[in-house]
């Protein structure tokens, strides 16, 4: 009895700490994009033009750290919302996409500091958009499948790793 | 008498460059060794002050336009008398009513000193930039068209770092635009008067050569535009028309008539630019007019219409509205000046003193014209 008493503080805790399991995640405050055209459709083509061009009009360090930023954002939503309808290919290249922009982000504020400007503000903002895009990233992991086998109807299947690509994201935005 | 007026009135200009400091921010590390806080300590005695050097002005814009009716001042008085106002207003403090010209050179400097796009990348995320601690739309990016970031490069390059001499490097730039101003007036009207209407208007001054606002680069252009346009050069006239649009894109409403007086120049017909200037006028001032729907209607807004009506003078209300307009509107810094809050009564009383002027002059004309029509004589 009075052992019974005893384990009922530690299963109490026990239970809350299994109860509200995800909030042991940081949240980030940082706020995505809401997802523009998806890939099929003549805006989306359209918009990769756009991209292309406006890479130039964002010239300066700081420009690039936010086109890349932005770009990051946006194909990482865009990952996402594809992964959700079991779009596994399109999302596949989409986080491939992401990664990609995410990579030159940090360059570009390193490239800053050596010209003199002050990077704290942006190096704050880019340790929130790591953090809420390690966020999203868990989220996908929990919901795809390890490995994918995206089997098309006239040409070879293509094996998709998805566990380790969204790993090798996340471990990328950690190293930020 | 004459000699007299001019003395005494660069004897008030002296003293108006002088006042114009009594407005220097404390937040100015530059100007730390001047500030007399005056105009934040005593807001009763500047609004007096201020009040009073407006009413100055306007006597003697008064006088200035009587000479030239009368025919007792010649170009050449005129022109020095430009000059003189030029150059003692050049030594004013150019932030006493508007902090325009602090955004200008922090656009530049985005551009030219941290090489990135202003119109994307904010002056406020330069952290530590000394520009921030004292300019007030630190928190936007460019507000002005390209051709007019880029031509900033000159004075800015001028100012080789040192924000004073940027400062008034960028005051002399618009001065010159002030000058070429008058100049194509007179060229372009062959009227002392309207020179007159235009050099010595107390708007066109203070916003101009005190503020360094960068309106008369737009009206300029446009008007050497019309001026290239009248020698039939018709690619030189649409480049600088383009160019105008570039500065502050105010202009664009004037794209008609530009294109109506292209086309009557491709078929040979003689042009009626009185016509081409008032049909100016009323566009500028719908343009004016519309500003609320941006922000609000700044005094310097009406530097768009006023070369035109000055164009013009013998449109007699146009000229008078005009004129009690530009007086009306630069009572519009009282409120502040006098409050220290842009809340409360101020956006009141900013409309009734702009247009209250104006009102008068036309309930004067309806009423005139009315009683004529009327009357049994």
């Amino acid at each position: 009895m009075k052992n019974e008493k005893f384990l009922r503080l530690p299963i109490l805790v026990l239970f809350f700490l299994i109860f509200f399991k995800t909030s042991v995640f940081a949240q980030s405050s940082y706020v995505l994009p809401y997802p523009s055209s998806m890939p099929g459709s003549l805006s989306y083509k359209i918009h990769l033009i756009y991209e292309d061009i406006s890479k130039y009009w964002y010239f300066g360090d700081f420009g690039q750290f936010d086109y890349n930023r932005k770009m990051a954002d946006k194909y990482l939503v865009e990952a996402k919302i594809l992964f959700e309808y079991k779009q596994y290919l399109l999302g596949y290249k989409a986080l491939g996409k992401s990664d990609q922009y995410f990579i030159n982000i940090l360059p570009n504020l390193i490239k800053a500091e050596k010209n003199g400007k002050n990077i704290l503000q942006k190096k704050a903002v880019l340790d929130e958009a790591s953090k809420k895009h390690i966020e999203v990233l868990r989220g996908i992991e929990n919901n795809v499948p390890s490995v994918f086998i995206w089997e098309p109807e006239k040409s070879t299947p293509t094996t998709l790793n998805l566990k380790e690509a969204l790993d090798i994201s996340i471990q990328l935005r950690e190293k930020n | 008498m004459k000699k007299l007026t001019i003395i005494y009135y660069g004897i008030f200009l002296v003293l108006f460059s002088i006042f114009s400091f009594v407005f220097v921010d404390q937040n100015i590390p530059f100007l730390n060794n001047i500030y007399l806080g005056l105009a934040f300590s005593n807001r009763l005695l500047t609004s007096i002050f201020y009040i009073l050097s407006i009413v100055i002005f306007f006597i003697f814009y008064g006088i200035f336009i009587y000479l030239g009716i009368k025919k007792n001042i010649n170009l050449k008085e005129v022109f020095m008398l430009l000059g003189m106002t030029a150059i003692i207003l050049f030594f004013s403090y150019p932030a006493m009513l508007s902090y325009d010209i602090f955004n200008y050179i922090a656009t530049s400097k985005v551009l030219f000193f941290y090489h990135e796009n202003p119109y994307i990348v904010m002056p406020i995320e330069f952290t530590g930039d000394p520009l921030l601690v004292f300019m007030h739309a630190a928190n936007k990016v460019a507000l002005y068209a390209p051709f007019w970031i880029i031509l900033t490069g000159i004075p800015y390059s001028f100012g080789m770092g040192n924000f004073i001499i940027t400062l008034f490097s960028l005051k002399l730039f618009v001065m010159i635009f002030y000058l070429l101003t008058a100049f194509f007036i007179w060229k372009m009207s062959r009227n002392i008067l309207s020179v007159i209407l235009f050099s010595f208007n107390p708007l066109i001054i203070i916003e101009t050569l005190v503020s360094g606002h960068n309106d008369i680069v737009m009206i300029f252009l446009v008007l050497f535009s019309f001026f290239l346009l009248n020698k039939k050069k018709i690619f030189l006239g649409t480049l600088f028309f383009i160019s105008s649009i570039l500065i502050k894109y105010a202009t664009i409403l004037l794209i008609p008539i530009f294109l109506h007086v292209v086309w009557e120049l491709i078929k040979n017909k003689e042009i009626d630019w009185k016509k081409v200037f008032f049909r100016s006028t009323i566009l500028m001032s719908i343009a004016f007019l519309l500003s609320p729907f941006r922000e609000e209607i700044y005094p310097w807004y009406a530097i768009w219409f006023l070369p035109f009506v000055f164009l013009i003078p013998k449109r007699k209300i146009l000229l008078y509205i005009s004129i009690s307009l530009s007086f009306g509107l630069l009572f519009r810094y009282v409120a502040y000046m006098f409050s220290g809050t842009h809340a409360g009564f101020v956006p009141l009383f900013k409309s009734i003193v702009t247009f209250f002027p104006a009102f008068l002059i036309l309930f004067y004309f309806f009423y005139k014209k009315l009683w004529g029509k009327n009357s049994f004589r």
